[in-house]
């Protein structure tokens, strides 16, 4: 993977150091190999690669607990597997974190099998209660030090979704 | 064993400095029942996240000793986070397995292959650096005591009997988010 990636990269972890994040939780996609390299080599921030994307939810409500902002980075298919994670502890615990989730299986993409992904992710989304934003390109990564304020405000995760553009940049789709 | 035997002695074994992280289910109760000092976050549902958040809980707080009490049938739920905790391999968590092999609150159903599951083998297999198992009261109280005094990971499998655990009749007078702030509270007040 090349193109805007590892640039890209650099300004998403700029934006998660900016917002105080201290721990971040990943399982790969390979739209989001760039991200995940930088984030493994960063000092300040404490990166855990987790077997499901459900255990990301728990160590970064684990964090959250103890007082540590946290981010969950995957897949959208993670946060459809999350569900109930992101459910329990939005409105049960109400413990805040970031979940950074790439967008797979819209305009952008060139595989079937991820599309579905892309057709249920919103909507569910929407039914679980979880505030969620899409960022299509990198110039808004700002809205990363606004969505940490706001799941803090609102004591529950909030996803950002990323596009395949704000995180690749042109490079070629794979 | 019974399971207030198992949880008496954990109780008995941790410094007053611990933190204990319980997961859902008789393993709650039989904690619960215990009237420990001890700042203790019972991470109630979802089900099979207890060690994730533990394992959080352990990365964010470093300067705390976290204990956490799991039942199996809320670790079989999620296998995968033993691989996960031994990849972090944060030197200031401690697991305690609470062994029935049912189902307790849900009314007693075995789990799969109820008998013959071994979470030593299971957790050394994810590449946890230290495992014991005990059967018995006499084990318990030296492996215990054994996984405390560890400086790094490791993990306790306890066989407790099986016995009821019907849910109590009420909900208490706090919700989940309540108990929560005040857990932050406290842990807050003893930096």
């Amino acid at each position: 993977m090349s193109g805007d990636g590892p640039a890209n990269a650099e300004r998403i972890v700029a934006a998660l150091l900016d917002a105080r994040i201290e721990i971040a939780a990943s399982l790969p996609d390979s739209w989001l190999s760039p991200l995940i390299e930088r984030l493994s080599g960063e000092p300040k921030i404490r990166h855990i690669r987790v077997t499901r994307e459900d255990d990301g939810a728990g160590v970064c409500a684990g964090a959250s607990l103890g007082g540590k902002r946290a981010v969950l980075v995957c897949q959208n298919a993670g946060l459809l597997l999350s569900a109930n994670a992101l459910a329990g502890y939005a409105h049960h615990h109400q413990l805040p974190f970031l979940v950074l989730a790439v967008y797979r299986g819209s305009y952008e993409d060139r595989f079937y099998y991820q599309m579905y992904k892309g057709l249920v992710t919103e909507p569910v989304l929407e039914a679980l209660r979880i505030p969620f934003h899409v960022v299509d390109r990198i110039e808004d990564v700002a809205i990363v030090e606004d969505a940490v304020r706001e799941a803090s405000l609102a004591r529950r995760p909030v996803v950002v979704l990323l596009r395949r553009a704000a995180l690749l940049g042109d490079a070629k789709a794979s | 064993m019974r399971r207030s035997v198992a949880a008496r002695l954990m109780r008995e074994r941790l410094d007053p400095a611990d933190v204990v992280v319980c997961g859902l289910g008789s393993t709650a109760r039989a904690w619960r029942e215990q009237n420990a000092p001890h700042p203790t976050y019972y991470a109630s549902d979802p089900m099979g996240m207890a060690p994730a958040l533990a394992l959080g809980l352990a990365l964010a707080r470093p300067d705390r000793r976290i204990v956490l009490l799991e039942g199996d049938g809320d670790l079989a739920m999620n296998l995968g986070v033993l691989i996960t905790i031994a990849g972090a391999a944060p030197a200031n968590l401690r697991v305690a397995v609470f062994i029935n092999d049912r189902y307790e609150t849900g009314g007693g159903q075995p789990l799969p292959n109820a008998g013959r599951i071994s979470y030593v083998t299971l957790a050394a297999g994810a590449g946890w650096p230290w495992t014991g198992e005990a059967h018995d009261e006499a084990q318990a109280t030296r492996l215990f005591a054994a996984l405390l005094e560890l400086p790094q990971l490791g993990l306790v499998a306890v066989h407790v009997d099986a016995e009821e655990s019907p849910y109590p009749p009420g909900p208490g007078p706090t919700s989940q988010a309540e108990d929560r702030a005040l857990f932050q509270r406290r842990l807050s007040d003893e930096r």
